[in-house]
């Protein structure tokens, strides 16, 4: 006797399958797609339990959130201090802190809440406060007896009180480069880069990061995904060590989980052999909600934090370039010795010279070992030129669009990163429409939220937070954007076999959504509301907004 | 005791894993060091001594020990072994800025900067410095470099390392530039190898021939100097002088100080102990150029002896 089989029924199905591109009927036997279409598809299925409840909702194929990091789960165990309002796991939506007042009164509340230890909090955002910058003075109002510790939304800046900075060391440190200092040039409390920021969570915050990937953090991770319409996500910096793999399989294992998981290796935190032997060692351990195929290579830092390595004319404002992280010449080795492995690679690059580099060693590494289908991916890629697209196409990779950047940085890329030209280029999801090159659109998350419709929104839009259209040539449709944050993301982790789209013999992920993206004003795209979402054929609804 | 940590920078190939090899083999001292690629340093088995996580220990006493991410949490640890090392050596990455690590490594409690080294490929540099992915890069690496030694000059020509040199002193002009001599970064080091009294029995003595590339003269102080005048006279050191490092006694009260001077960086910090008579010694130690009038300029030092002027030296 075979497995029941439940039909689901929906105002409109959009399925991703050009060949099919809409239904209203979708089948499920044993956590997977038995048939998609009308009722004339459904009718020889044989007995079925017809499940009617979202019969006045739009069904997509579950979201794929091809770059995230579960951390964002941790994150949220500290308040959210960030410029735009932000929902929690729990659903709550915390507002906007508008300027700096509003950051150092939500501050004093924590601080009166937790009357010990110390204060540590995240999402902080000073870009649109009129050029002013948070003061070690400011966070002194919060405690000057306990260390006050502000991460930014970027993740690259942090600010210290002045109890924190004299326990970091920072005081006595007379010229330490990433000490942002005032015109008198005394330390600011502002700090970048990430040897401060670590010495910061090892001296004065030890607390602050022992936070693990444990149970708490994948479960607040899941509650995000669930109201995002997520099914698929990627944790895109993994340490693969023992504990963090037992948090993703005890999680996966549990049936209540609501969420396939894609760690991606970090090659960085391993030797190359040592890497390679503990990739091949947990690949099979895979099941259909943890796979182990990815490793993530970094090539440089951030474009806002300055750190990215970018071809002439290099930074805007004159800074001096990024860095690498790793050497070109040894990037080529690491590159040969991943793909040999038969590893999907996926290569962090924010600046353009860092992105021809990875390409030109990923170009050697196909030519010395051609390998058919490869899926090599490009991860934010956010400034290459349309002759670098070219390449990009030529040798077959795919690339991940940091669309939400255009929001949240686009008008720091405009004065500061890049100016007005260059800028409207950055994340250039029309580009790699029209030249045919697979790419996902992406959240970065806790860089910015986990929320695929709004980065959809950010690829259609591309609008600035200060309401410019940033690179009109850049903008795609809505349909193009849907399709970027399903089956676009999957084709990048290789799982387009399995997810993505809507279509008999796939596992039954869904998203279901209050409203019909493609039948509302574009600009609405973002406010569109997740009724549920389904995995494996379980539906697992949005609980009310707190 | 505070224990000093001297950086070593360099690109990727320029020998900084051989000079880190060559210095556990051969360490006179018990010294730990920090490298980036644990895999790469070959230490002999016959040496090692025992290996735990992320550590081997060599039973000559030295250490060496994987950089992680925290800097200052490998050094934390090594301060912290019984008995701590004497020196501590670390790697800077190939692509990184050796003075950045040095920055951080100033933070830490228990250790002080000793001195930022680069290594320079005598053979490479100027191609290297040429390339348009490396050139910032490298330039980074011996913008706050206190010396730059050149590695693999063996293998160069007499013109590959005046190109290297033109090369370098393109970048900064005046900077201490030294061959790295077959010995290796020992004589470079600082003051773990200059115990208050050690250079006394005549180890390096004045008279004594250039000795493996370097030039050693040590000069015994006859009194206490004056801190203002040392401060000058070590300035007024010329270029020649790759290192000075020993012990004198300073202004009225002859207060025992440790004197170190790095390329063009200068360290004097007050000693806790008192010297053992004769002990106010500093060792120079510089190319096979460096005059002995340096030993007259250190002799301007002399607090309160009008009769102290150097004899036909510079001042």
């Amino acid at each position: 006797m075979p497995a029941p089989v439940t039909i689901f029924t929906a105002r409109r199905i959009l399925t991703m399958d050009p060949a099919r591109p809409e239904a209203t009927h979708v089948a499920v036997r044993e956590s997977r797609i038995l048939a998609v279409g009308g009722e004339a598809e459904m009718a020889d299925l044989g007995p079925a339990t017809l499940d009617r409840r979202f019969a006045d909702k739009v069904i997509l194929p579950g979201f794929v959130e091809g770059h995230s990091h579960l951390h964002e789960g941790a994150a949220w165990r500290d308040p959210y201090l960030g410029f735009f309002e932000r929902r929690d796991p729990e659903g709550k939506v915390w507002p906007g802190l508008k300027d700096i007042a509003a950051v150092v009164a939500r501050l004093r509340e924590v601080a009166a809440e937790k009357p010990e230890g110390s204060i540590t909090a995240w999402g902080f955002d000073p870009i649109y406060f009129g050029g002013r910058r948070m003061k070690r003075a400011d966070l002194d109002e919060v405690s000057q007896t306990r260390p006050v510790v502000v991460t930014h939304a970027s993740g690259h800046i942090m600010n210290l009180n002045s109890v924190a900075m004299a326990l970091a060391g920072f005081d006595r440190a007379n010229d330490l480069d990433g000490l942002v200092r005032d015109e008198a040039g005394a330390p600011t409390g502002e700090i970048l880069g990430p040897e401060l920021m670590g010495r910061v969570r090892r001296v004065v915050v030890p607390d602050m990061f022992s936070r693990t990937l444990d149970a708490g953090a994948l479960d607040r991770f899941a509650k995000l995904a669930r109201q995002a319409g997520v099914t698929t996500a990627t944790d895109l910096v993994s340490d693969m060590s023992e504990a963090t793999v037992a948090s993703y399989r005890a999680a996966t294992e549990g049936a209540d989980f609501p969420l396939r998981l894609v760690p991606a290796l970090a090659a960085r935190m391993f030797g190359q052999d040592e890497g390679i032997a503990r990739l091949e060692e947990l690949r099979p351990t895979s099941t259909e909600k943890l796979h182990f195929k990815l490793v993530k290579l970094v090539v440089d830092g951030s474009i806002q934090g300055f750190t990215a390595r970018l071809r002439w004319p290099g930074y805007h404002n004159g800074a001096p370039n990024g860095l690498w992280y790793v050497a070109p010449s040894e990037l080529g080795a690491i590159v040969g010795a991943w793909h040999r492995a038969g590893a999907l690679l996926h290569i962090h690059t924010n600046g353009d010279e860092a992105s021809e580099v990875a390409v030109e060693m990923l170009e050697r590494a196909l030519t010395a070992h051609p390998r058919p289908d490869h899926r090599h991916t490009l991860q934010h890629c956010q400034m290459p030129d349309p002759a670098l697209f070219r390449r990009i196409k030529a040798l077959g990779l795919c690339v991940n669009l940091f669309a939400n950047h255009i929001f949240y940085w686009g008008e720091e890329h405009v004065a500061q990163t890049m100016g007005l030209a260059r800028a409207q280029r950055m994340d250039a999801c029309g580009t790699a429409l029209r030249l045919g090159i697979p790419f996902g659109i992406h959240s970065d998350a806790p860089v910015t939220p986990l929320a695929p419709l709004f980065t959809a929104w950010c690829a259609v839009m591309r609008l600035t937070a200060k309401g410019r259209v940033l690179g009109e040539g850049e903008r795609i449709e809505v349909a193009e954007a849907l399709r970027a944050i399903t089956l676009g993301a999957a084709y990048t982790l290789k799982l387009d076999h399995l997810v993505g789209s809507i279509e008999a013999g796939k596992l039954a992920d869904f998203a279901v959504l209050d409203e019909d993206p493609l039948a509302i004003e574009p600009m609405r795209l973002k406010d569109v509301t997740i009724s549920a979402t389904v995995l494996g054929g379980r539906v697992f609804p949005v609980p009310p907004t707190a | 005791m505070s224990i000093p940590v001297t950086i070593l920078g360099g690109f990727l190939g320029a020998g900084k894993t051989t000079a880190l090899n060559a210095l556990l083999r051969q360490a006179e001292t018990r010294i730990a060091v920090l490298v980036n690629d644990f895999g790469a340093v070959n230490i002999d088995a016959a040496l090692i001594a025992a290996r735990q996580s992320g550590m081997v220990s060599l039973s000559n006493g030295c250490v060496c020990c994987a950089l992680g991410p925290d800097l200052g949490e490998g050094i934390a640890r090594l301060v912290a072994l019984d008995p701590p090392p004497q020196q501590i050596l670390v790697e800077a990455s190939g692509v990184g800025d050796p003075w950045r690590i040095a920055q951080l490594a100033r933070l830490e409690v228990g250790v002080h900067l000793d001195a930022v080294l680069t290594l320079a490929d005598a053979q490479r540099f100027p191609a290297l410095l040429a390339d348009r992915w490396l050139s910032d890069t490298l330039e980074r690496q011996v913008a706050r470099a206190d010396l730059v030694l050149l590695s693999h000059a063996d293998l160069a020509t007499e013109a590959e390392i005046r190109a290297t040199r033109a090369a370098l002193a393109g970048l900064r002009p005046g900077l201490p530039v030294a061959l790295l001599p077959p010995e290796g970064l020992p004589p470079l080091l600082g003051a773990a190898r200059v115990q208050p009294g050690r250079e006394r029995a005549g180890r390096f003595h004045a008279d004594a021939p250039t000795a493996h590339g370097f030039r050693h003269l040590l000069w015994t102080a006859p009194g206490p100097l004056d801190h203002d005048r040392l401060m000058r006279a070590l300035e007024a050191l010329p270029e020649s002088v790759l290192r000075l490092k020993g012990f004198c006694r300073l202004g009225p009260k002859a207060t025992p100080h440790l004197v170190q001077r790095a390329g063009r960086r200068v360290e004097l910090r007050p000693w806790p102990e008192p010297l053992p008579a004769g002990a106010d010694a500093l060792v120079l130690i510089g190319t096979p150029e460096m005059p002995d009038a340096v030993l007259g300029t250190l002799r301007a030092a002399l607090h309160a002896h009008p009769e102290s002027h150097p004899r036909g030296g510079p001042t």
